[in-house]
């Protein structure tokens, strides 16, 4: 593990929940075979925050699907809390996920609530798939419901009986409950109104502060700026730039990078006019 | 489920209607005034105090038979949709699960099954292996199954990539699991509606089989026999065929009734409605006591 903050393989100062070591990922068979991630390495300590960055269709989100097992690694290393899970069955993997060491927030809440089911069943189904009773399980549900600011009378709701906001502290709360060690946040806040957004946010950051790893995937630098500590910069399937999130912002090296900020109207070193833009968009074809 | 399918008006009709028939094939054989196999003098005779609906061409009550053959036409139809039910969900649901080779050929049966003509195939067994029947029900439902198998597997697809399936992935749920908790509501009700279906097309494919002489063994009565052999005779008694169609028609508008139900309140499009529906009922709750004051005036 590196001691530079720049080096892909620095996890912090923590014991790294997440090493992930030039990881490939194809999509499709034979001609149709595509490359989606090359050479992805990435290491997140527990208790800190690493947001990755970058555009749609820049491999984000098969990264994160990469990590969880959903899609298959063509090369490389994935460790999650000490345990290769590289070559993983898929025994093994659901006897890792039942762990709840690693869980996913989605971009979408409504999609990612089951609309026929109460909160509460949602919020209990990580613990009943572990074997925790019902009644234990319904207590932790509500522990973590106050956590994220919510009140227990929407245990009995459904879904679509919530305001977004209130969707989105539920999905996080769902993985809350299973205590896990590493979350995936897949755009947590790009549907939600400027008010809900401090609020998630907010709640991010309480739980980095209470020692969990947290991934934070997001295409809008101003909203992972915030509450990451470092930033890695995806682009067309590779990681063109870790740093500190300070220094990603105030002092980009790569040129995508720099468009980024550039283009991020929430950052105050967001100077870049539209030819600047433009002329750094014509740097990255070249 | 069963109390938002019953909160419809149609719905509480067509399960009073079904419930009837349902009695009438339960006791039918005890409620027929007279033997319905036992014939007698009066051949094509009208509806007299002594035979409520006549007689048919051998002296037979028609009422005693209509009675005693609803038996063997409410269980064919039932026996049908319960075999294609057995036989097309359950391969529909684990296709979506059990790999592409199970998917493959579990599509191509579906897609052999679709292509034989029922009638003509049920006939072609019952030739086989002798005129029974559930030789001729087994065959009709397997033939009929691919409505259920093609049911079941769109409604599995369409939530097997839902991302609160994949939720529950992630948080390591087994394919049983997730089949029981949030595929098996999501299938339920177009289920529910292609077996009340089923149960209509049942019904027909008995009347049609029995009135073609295959599955039931002479002199035994059905609905459709009756049928049969009442249009045989029709210019003796034009109103004959009334009873069995009148049945027949009831039988099959009530699964079609309870099937549109269960459509209607199920899932989300189902609850928007009946909220709707609630919704009109209490503005017109609350707007009672205004037309009471205005009529008292």
């Amino acid at each position: 593990m590196s001691a530079d903050p720049a080096a892909p393989g620095y996890a912090g100062p923590g014991r790294p929940v997440l090493e992930v070591t030039d990881l490939e990922v194809h999509y499709g068979l034979r001609r149709r075979r595509r490359r989606v991630l090359q050479g992805v390495s990435l290491s997140v300590a527990r208790g800190e925050t690493v947001g990755v960055i970058g555009e749609t269709g820049s491999g984000k989100s098969t990264f994160a699907r990469a990590v969880l097992g959903l899609v298959h690694a063509s090369a490389g290393r994935i460790r999650i809390d000490g345990e290769d899970v590289t070559g993983y069955s898929h025994r093994q993997w659901r006897a890792l996920r039942r762990r709840g060491v690693v869980q996913y927030v989605f971009q979408d809440p409504l999609r990612s609530l089951d609309p026929d089911l109460a909160i509460e069943e949602s919020l209990i189904e990580p613990l009943l798939v572990q074997g925790v009773g019902r009644a234990e399980a319904v207590a932790r549900a509500r522990r973590y419901l106050a956590r994220v600011h919510l009140d227990e009378d929407l245990l009995r709701r459904l879904p679509g009986e919530l305001s977004g906001g209130q969707r989105q502290r539920v999905t996080v709360a769902r993985v809350l409950v299973t205590e896990p060690a590493l979350i995936i946040l897949d755009e947590p806040v790009s549907g939600l109104d400027s008010a809900n957004r401090v609020q998630v946010l907010q709640i991010l950051k309480d739980l980095r502060d209470s020692g969990v790893a947290l991934v934070f995937i997001s295409h809008d630098l101003g909203s992972v700026a915030g509450v990451a500590d470092r930033i890695a910069v995806l682009y067309e399937g590779e990681i063109v730039e870790v740093a500190a999130a300070r220094t990603v912002i105030n002092a980009p090296r790569h040129v995508y990078t720099r468009l980024l900020v550039g283009s991020a109207p929430t950052l105050r070193s967001a100077a870049a006019d539209r030819a600047g833009r433009d002329a750094l968009r014509a740097r990255l074809r070249v | 489920m069963v109390r938002r399918v019953l909160s419809l008006v149609s719905a509480r009709i067509a399960a009073g209607v079904l419930f009837v028939i349902v009695f009438l094939a339960v006791f039918g054989k005890l409620l027929a005034p007279q033997d319905p196999l036992a014939g007698g003098p009066q051949q094509l005779a009208g509806a007299s105090w002594h035979h409520w609906l006549g007689t048919d061409y051998l002296g037979r009550d028609v009422l005693s038979r209509l009675l005693e053959g609803s038996r063997i036409s409410v269980l064919g139809s039932v026996e049908v949709a319960l075999i294609a039910l057995v036989v097309g969900a359950v391969p529909g649901i684990l296709s979506v699960y059990l790999g592409r080779a199970f998917e493959w050929l579990t599509l191509r049966v579906a897609d052999t099954l679709i292509a034989l003509p029922f009638l003509v195939f049920a006939v072609a067994v019952t030739a086989l292996l002798g005129n029974g029947i559930s030789q001729a029900m087994i065959t009709v439902g397997v033939l009929i199954s691919p409505l259920f198998y093609r049911v079941s597997r769109a409604a599995t697809l369409a939530v097997a990539r839902s991302q609160y399936v994949e939720a529950a992935l992630i948080s390591g749920a087994s394919i049983g699991w997730i089949v029981r908790r949030h595929v098996w509501v999501k299938v339920l009700p177009p289920i529910a509606v292609a077996l009340a279906q089923t149960v209509g097309i049942g019904f027909v494919v008995v009347s049609s089989l029995t009135f073609l002489g295959i599955g039931v063994q002479p002199p035994a009565p059905t609905w459709g026999g009756l049928l049969a052999s009442d249009l045989r005779y029709l210019h003796y008694q034009p109103y004959a065929p009334v009873a069995p169609i009148v049945l027949i028609m009831a039988t099959v508008w009530g699964c079609n009734q309870l099937a549109d139900a269960i459509r209607d309140v199920s899932g989300e499009a189902g609850r928007a409605l009946l909220n709707t529906r609630r919704a009109r009922v209490n503005r017109v709750a609350d707007r009672e006591p205004v037309s009471v004051e205005g009529g008292a005036r």
